[in-house]
């Protein structure tokens, strides 16, 4: 899967909760610091990712519900191709 | 939104809309003869009670519902202490409002109400400092700088047109110390206050933005009933004061509802 597609799924699951605008930047600016480019993304890589996201999730929504929102992503990114 | 949601807005508005009438219109029938001044008084007392202590215990809760560890943990709970501190400030206050139909001032209720303080200014400062680890963008530094540059500028052109005569004004010295320096408090709470108004903004039309959008309205509120409430004192316009009970009642209940929702938000 395309890193600009998996942002787009990603931004669609967390948008409800932190907002459209908040879910977008918080996705790049964690590929930018992880080195993803744009192209492909690799499972490694998305787990890296969604771990990073989870844990900014977790401020604040707490470790619990932060882990239900993320299983969401994964699920959600798994529907749209990019499962393992 | 939940019916009990829409149950507690329509409280909120009912009451607010109860006290700008009375501000607006003392002299109307409804509140010459039924919502007298005296009756109001009792109310607002009451209100706020039960608002400050929703408040508190619900900030608390947020705290519990968060992991060890969890940087925001104890933002939570310095946000429940200053609301306890607001609250013994209020309950002190009451039974001279409900039996006398007056309100003393200075009283004991002033120290646990600028207690408060330093609990809402560590709150937000741990709060900023949590969000800013959280890795989610929060606005780069120089934006932070203007925003606190700009804001810090305006408290002090405002602190100077607003304290020149609060300052110069009749009363005891006490009373003029306090009428500075809760307006001088929320001034420093404004600067970590408009840093969060930002982050919220990012957050806008979401679950985390709707939380921080009522908690942040209750503390401007705040800031408006301390300032509203200084000023009318040292001018000696105390027919204004439905105006301050206005303003705390909306803000204790906005950040009562904040953290009301928070706890949802924890719980879901």
């Amino acid at each position: 899967m395309l890193r600009s597609e998996a942002v787009k799924v990603m931004v669609k699951v967390l948008a409800p909760y932190i907002g459209d605008t908040m879910a977008r930047s918080a996705a790049d600016a964690h590929c930018q610091k992880l080195g993803i480019a744009d192209g492909s993304l690799g499972p490694e890589q998305l787990d890296l990712l969604l771990a990073k996201i989870g844990s900014g999730l977790n401020i604040f929504l707490g470790r619990d519900k932060s882990a239900v929102v993320v299983g969401e992503v994964r699920r959600a990114l798994a529907d749209a191709g990019a499962g393992r | 939104m939940s019916r009990a949601r829409a149950a507690g807005w329509l409280l909120l508005l009912a009451l607010g809309a109860m006290f700008v009438g009375w501000a607006l219109a003392p002299e109307a029938a409804l509140y010459r003869d039924w919502l007298t001044p005296r009756r109001m008084l009792g109310l607002a007392a009451v209100v706020k009670i039960g608002f400050l202590v929703s408040g508190a215990l619900l900030a608390f809760a947020c705290r519990d519902g968060l992991e060890e560890g969890n940087p925001a943990r104890p933002a939570w709970a310095l946000l429940s202490a200053g609301l306890f501190a607001t609250l013994v400030g209020q309950m002190s206050l009451a039974p001279y409002q409900l039996v006398t139909g007056q309100t003393p001032f200075p009283s004991v209720g002033d120290l646990y109400y600028l207690l408060s303080y330093p609990f809402f200014i560590a709150a937000f400062l741990v709060f900023l400092r949590a969000y800013r680890e959280s890795g989610f963008p929060i606005g780069p530094p120089a934006e932070r700088v203007a925003i606190v540059a700009g804001v810090g500028l305006c408290a002090t052109l405002a602190a100077v047109w607003v304290l020149r005569p609060v300052a110069a004004g009749g009363g005891e010295p006490l009373e003029r110390i306090l009428n500075v320096a809760y307006p001088v408090l929320d001034l420093v709470l404004l600067l970590p206050l408009a840093l969060l108004l930002r982050i919220a903004l990012r957050l806008r039309g979401s679950h985390v933005g709707a939380v921080w959008t009522e908690l942040l309205a209750g503390f401007v509120f705040l800031c408006c009933g301390d300032i509203f409430f200084a000023y009318f004192t040292a001018l000696g316009r105390q027919h204004l004061d439905p105006w301050v009970h206005a303003t705390y009642l909306l803000s204790y209940g906005l950040v009562a509802g904040g953290a009301n929702r928070q706890l949802q938000l924890l719980r879901s």
